[in-house]
């Protein structure tokens, strides 16, 4: 077992290169999207104000949800407690897949009204980071289902604790990132 | 069945323990490793190459804007043929480099395959050796514009700078395909001190990821999405050229530490 945790310490600290990487990018669309909206001030807020703030609340919560669920199953896992890691990876995963509901409808309805990636530069931003965050979301639900069938094949506290506890990093990452996004798209500017 | 075999499964099935039990059996002085730092070097050969020959030579670094008109266009490949028959000769001619710079990495990968699946160290090497297409494709895209412009169309001279260009950035998915593999396989590495660290191996799959903001590309002609922008240009092509030298170093880190490995067992033997 020490080997086992010995080896988990070596695999969390190195998703942190991936997350600190992906952070910086994200970091960096952000500053381009406010370099892009002070010099389009009234056209961004006049395109925020189309957004559906309550959608992108809901958004916040399923993703917040979501993650304490994960630290729950992480939790589980430090203790060997194989039922409690799959029943909270697998609740992780359903109240996730709320958001790519919402989100699909949200997309769907702006398409319907002929808003896309080409209207403005609002929604060229609104569509290229909230598309680039779904897909960091579509890889992390991949990776919760992988871990929890993993979970019912190994023990949850030898190997695999590494890469569980690096998975529900990443997936507070994606929860992060939305935080962020969400103020910045959907309440910036809303009068 | 494999219980009855004199040697283990894992031992007979990677070319390094292939290579060693030839190297013990009839030479001792050849080494398994031979060529792996050669092919090594074969990648920050290409990419000196490639900056040279087709980013300044090319005018490729940064790339023309897809908002000039063809006349404009058309007055770039006249003014500068020269240069851009240089850049794309030399460019197509050492495309090939990245291939063989793909397969010292599998030849590393493949020491960790101990179980005879080789999947991943096949994958890397394929997406290397398909990553050269799109660049000798579209280097000749660029070098059919420069070979008689004065007797081309504007629109044609503007149309063969943008294949290139869409050629070039949107088959990033193979490239991608190499970073995965590699990612992958590395991150399954049991040793106390991997072979290749751990942080490389999610640098590789980050730059895998990122690549598909290149998706974005046909659709902007100009600002942070078009072609020459800021993060579909010089964002993108520079995580690449960092993912070839941070792995081309670790790569000879683990060259040198498999020799070592191997030269103390031999010498325990």
């Amino acid at each position: 077992m020490a080997s086992a945790r010995g080896e988990a310490t070596v695999q969390t600290p190195a998703i942190l290169t991936f997350i600190v990487a992906d952070i910086a990018a994200f970091g960096l669309f952000f500053a381009f999207f406010m370099i892009g909206r002070g010099a389009q001030v009234a056209l961004f807020d006049r395109s925020a104000a189309l957004l559906n703030a309550d959608v992108g609340m809901l958004n916040t919560l399923i993703l917040v949800t979501s993650s304490w669920l994960v630290v729950l199953a992480v939790d589980g896992a430090r203790r060997g407690d194989r039922r409690t890691v799959r029943t909270f990876l697998a609740l992780a995963f359903v109240v996730g897949a709320g958001f790519a509901v919402t989100k699909v409808i949200e997309y769907g309805d702006k398409v319907s009204h002929g808003i896309t990636l080409l209207t403005n530069d609002f929604f060229m931003f609104y569509f290229v980071l909230t598309g680039i965050h779904f897909l960091h979301f579509l890889i992390g639900m991949g990776v919760l289902a992988m871990l929890w069938f993993k979970a019912g094949q190994e023990a949850v506290d030898g190997p695999l604790f590494g890469w569980i506890e690096s998975g529900g990093l990443y997936w507070h990452m994606v929860d992060l990132l939305w935080i962020v996004l969400f103020p910045m798209l959907y309440l910036l500017g809303r009068r | 069945m494999q219980a009855t075999q004199a040697e283990p499964v894992h031992l007979r099935s990677t070319p390094l323990a292939r290579a060693g039990a030839a190297g013990r059996n009839e030479t001792s002085t050849v080494s398994p490793f031979r060529y792996w730092r050669f092919c090594a070097a074969m990648g920050p050969t290409f990419l000196a190459v490639f900056i040279v020959c087709w980013g300044l030579l090319g005018y490729n670094i940064p790339p023309l804007s897809a908002e000039l008109t063809g006349e404009q266009m058309a007055t770039h490949f006249r003014t500068h043929a020269n240069e851009i028959r240089a850049g794309m000769v030399g460019s197509m001619t050492f495309a090939v480099l990245y291939m063989v710079w793909g397969l010292s990495i599998t030849k590393v990968m493949e020491t960790l395959e101990t179980d005879g699946n080789n999947i991943l160290s096949q994958l890397q090497l394929w997406g290397a050796g398909l990553t050269v297409v799109p660049v000798l494709v579209s280097s000749s895209f660029w070098l059919t514009g420069a070979y008689r412009p004065e007797a081309l169309d504007p629109s044609i001279l503007q149309m063969l700078y943008d294949m290139a260009w869409l050629l070039i950035d949107l088959a990033y998915a193979v490239t991608s395909m190499q970073m995965f593999a590699l990612g992958a396989l590395f991150l399954s590495d049991k040793r106390a001190t991997p072979l290749v660290p751990k942080w490389v191996s999610w640098y590789s799959i980050w730059v895998g990821v990122m690549f598909i903001i290149e998706v974005l590309m046909p659709y902007f002609k100009g600002g942070l999405f078009a072609r020459n922008g800021w993060l579909n240009f010089w964002i993108e092509f520079l995580i690449w050229f960092f993912f070839i030298a941070i792995v081309t170093l670790y790569i000879f880190k683990a060259i040198s530490r498999l020799e070592r490995e191997r030269f103390a067992a031999t010498a325990k033997n």
